[in-house]
């Protein structure tokens, strides 16, 4: 996991693949699978309500990056399908597409998962998401009036992130 | 040249502070609290005015000691100027600073435009939230008054947050006749 220093928010955000507004929605979860941030642009079809579809959507990561770290053919050691792996343990999974959206996954160190769904032609995110997770240090971990573990009511945090995300394209 | 030390450290520090003094040692009692964290800011104050005026000349008056305050001292502290300065005349001086680098990180909840409940609750919750956010400021505060008393000048300093992340520090002179 890189480290990112300065007070200025770096690395500087990059260069939007397309022009449009692409994004459809955004998660952010916490290691324990507290939904901190579910934000929305475009999403035309909802199916559940809103606590199930969190819940749907961290059990999806969670099931998924076991399944792709087990399946994994270069590495040696593997544990039993269902034992719980440590973030960074085993290979990382970042991405899959259908016809119609990507979606595209990032895991800190500490347990924070930000998951972003996409138009289905959109470039590599990966650099997008630890740009948003920079923006999720600088403006939620670093406030004061913030308690860890709690959805995030963070004004700064929400306007920057949606700025960033129409921009992304 | 000085040693460097992390800035976000710093910071988590001074959150800390404020964290465990309003909510641990003086859990019921925030003039307790802010009062002990204005006097631990004045400690700093007064050390950091004796080593940045190491090289300079006595000032002649008031108005060069509150310049020094507002260019080099706070330059050395947050790498900036105070923005503006405005006095009354009487002793008064208002420093404003348009970004205060202490508070940069700090937002308040979104105001919940939804809640059909009575007015009061959101108006319970912002004031709590405009409450929690001065007690960050008297750090600073004491931080003003330690440099001024160190240069001869006692003062009283209080903050004003009327909008994040602008703030400013009102300095008050008691005048000797």
């Amino acid at each position: 996991m890189q480290f990112f220093g300065g007070s200025e928010i770096s690395p500087s955000p990059p260069v939007p693949t397309a022009s449009g507004n692409n994004a459809y929605m955004l998660y952010v979860f916490n290691r324990n699978g507290v939904c901190l941030l579910y934000r929305e642009w475009n999403r035309p079809l909802k199916t559940l309500n809103s606590h199930q579809d969190h819940k749907l959507m961290f059990g999806l990561l969670f099931s998924l990056k076991s399944l792709t770290a087990k399946m994994d053919p270069t590495c040696v050691d593997k544990g039993n399908l269902g034992v719980p792996q440590l973030p960074g343990q085993g290979c990382s999974f970042h991405s899959f597409r259908t016809n119609t959206y990507k979606l595209t996954f990032m895991e800190s160190p500490s347990g924070i998962k930000i998951i972003l769904v996409t138009h289905p032609r959109t470039g590599d995110l990966r650099e997008s998401l630890k740009y948003i997770y920079n923006l999720y240090v600088e403006y939620v971990v670093k406030n004061p009036l913030y308690s860890p573990g709690t959805p995030i009511r963070c004004q700064l945090f929400d306007t920057t992130v949606d700025q960033y995300v129409r921009g992304l394209g | 040249m000085g040693r460097e030390v992390s800035e976000s450290c710093l910071e988590s520090l001074l959150t800390e502070i404020v964290s465990s003094y309003c909510n641990g040692f003086y859990a019921n009692k925030p003039e307790l609290a802010a009062r002990r964290i204005e006097a631990i800011g004045f400690q700093v104050g007064h050390q950091l005015s004796e080593r940045y005026t190491i090289d300079r000349p006595r000032f002649t008056d008031h108005l060069e000691a509150i310049k020094f305050i507002c260019k080099d001292f706070w330059s050395e502290l947050f790498k900036k100027q105070i923005d503006n300065l405005k006095t009354n005349h009487r002793g008064t001086f208002v420093l404003q600073d348009n970004q205060f680098r202490w508070l940069a990180h700090m937002s308040v909840d979104p105001s919940r435009d939804a809640s059909a409940s009575v007015q009061d609750p959101s108006a319970m919750a912002e004031n709590k939230a405009v409450q929690a956010t001065g007690m960050h400021l008297y750090f600073p505060c004491g931080i003003i008054r330690g440099a001024l008393s160190n240069l001869g000048i006692p003062c009283a300093v209080s903050a004003d947050i009327s909008d994040l992340p602008a703030c400013e520090f009102i300095t008050s002179f008691t005048f000797q006749i």
